[in-house]
C-alpha cells in the first residue's frame, strides 16, 4: 500500500479580529480502510473557452462507490478567468485564475463525471486523482 | 481588505516510482478581481448521530440572518469529519431539499478526512427544495462531528 498525505493551511491575519490559522493533514485511504489509495493519476490541459461542458476526470464503474480523492488548479493568472466545475451536470462552483480545489469523489454511477467550462476564455487545468478502482476501455 | 491563503501540500513517496508533491497556494479573492474575500460563517461544529440528511449549509439562513451569500461568485467551502472512525463517513451532497432524490453525492469523509472547494451557493428562494444548500448524511448512528467554515463575499 501507498501512504499519501494531504495538508491544508488556510491563514488570515486580517479576515476575522483575531488571525485565523488552520492546518487539517490526512492519509489518502481506500473506501473504509487505513489501507493507503494506490493509484494515482494526474496531468495538465488547456479547456477551450468555447462554454462547453467536457469531462475532466471520466467516472468508470469500477470506481464506482470507492473513495478517491480529486485535486483540481487553475494556472491561468488573469483574475477574470475561471472554469465552472460540476458533477454530473450539478455545478460545485467557479476555480478562478490561481485558486485550487481538493475533495473526496464518490463516483456513485458512471455519469458522476468530473466537468469543466471555461465560458469565455482558455484556462490552463491541472489535476490529480488518487483512487481505488478504474474501468478500462478495450482498444 | 482581508487576505486569507489557503495552501495545499499532497506528498507520497510510494504511491508511484518517482515521489510526487503538488503543492499551492491560493490567495482568497472575489470573482474576477484582487480584492480578498472579507466574509466568513466562521468555523463552525456539529455533531450528527443517525443515518438522516441533514442541512448542513442552509442558504435561506444565511439569507434570513442577513448574510447573504452571493452566488455562482468565488465562495470557498472547507468541510472536515473530526471524528476518528475511519470505517464510518458522512456524504456530502449538494442541491436541493430532497437529498434521496434531487442532490448530488459528491463524496464522502471519512474519519479525518477534508474538502476545501469552491462553492457556487445558489439561493433562489425560501423555499429549500430551489437551493444549492449542502446535505450530509451519516453511514452510522455513531456520533461523528463536522467542522466546516464558508469563505465569501
Amino acid at each position: 500500500m501507498a501512504t499519501t498525505t494531504a495538508t491544508l493551511t488556510l491563514t488570515s491575519t486580517d479576515l476575522l479580529s483575531d488571525s485565523l490559522s488552520l492546518s487539517s493533514t490526512q492519509t489518502l485511504y481506500k473506501d473504509g480502510t487505513t489501507t493507503g489509495l494506490e493509484q494515482y493519476e494526474s496531468g495538465r490541459v488547456v479547456v477551450p473557452g468555447d462554454d462547453t461542458n467536457y469531462i475532466l476526470i471520466d467516472s468508470t464503474a469500477a470506481g464506482n462507490d470507492k473513495h478517491a480523492f480529486i485535486y483540481v488548479a487553475n494556472k491561468n493568472t488573469s483574475e477574470g478567468h475561471y472554469v465552472i466545475i460540476a458533477m454530473n451536470d450539478t455545478v460545485i462552483g467557479r476555480l478562478y485564475a490561481g485558486d485550487w480545489m481538493f475533495m473526496p469523489w464518490s463516483q456513485t454511477d458512471v455519469s458522476a463525471d468530473i466537468e469543466v467550462k471555461a465560458p469565455s476564455e482558455a484556462n490552463t487545468i491541472e489535476y490529480a486523482l488518487f483512487h481505488e478502482g478504474k474501468t478500462f476501455v478495450a482498444a | 481588505m482581508a487576505t486569507t491563503t489557503a495552501a495545499i501540500t499532497i506528498t507520497s513517496t510510494d504511491i508511484s516510482d518517482n515521489s510526487i508533491a503538488i503543492s499551492n497556494t491560493a490567495t482568497l479573492t472575489k470573482a474576477g478581481s484582487t480584492t480578498g474575500l472579507d466574509k466568513t460563517s466562521g468555523l463552525r461544529r456539529r455533531t450528527l448521530a443517525a443515518e438522516t440528511s441533514v442541512d448542513l449549509i442552509q442558504l435561506d439562513h444565511f439569507q434570513e440572518t442577513g448574510e447573504v451569500l452571493t452566488g455562482n461568485t468565488a465562495a470557498k467551502l472547507y468541510i472536515k469529519n473530526v471524528s476518528s472512525h475511519t470505517d464510518e463517513h458522512v456524504k456530502v451532497c449538494i442541491g436541493q431539499e430532497d437529498a434521496n432524490a434531487d442532490t448530488e453525492e459528491i463524496g464522502r469523509l471519512f474519519g479525518g478526512d477534508w474538502m476545501f472547494i469552491p462553492y457556487a451557493a445558489v439561493w433562489t428562494s425560501a423555499d429549500h427544495a430551489t437551493n444549492q444548500d449542502v446535505y450530509v448524511i451519516p453511514s452510522s448512528t455513531d456520533s461523528v462531528t463536522l467542522e466546516w467554515m464558508i469563505i465569501y463575499e
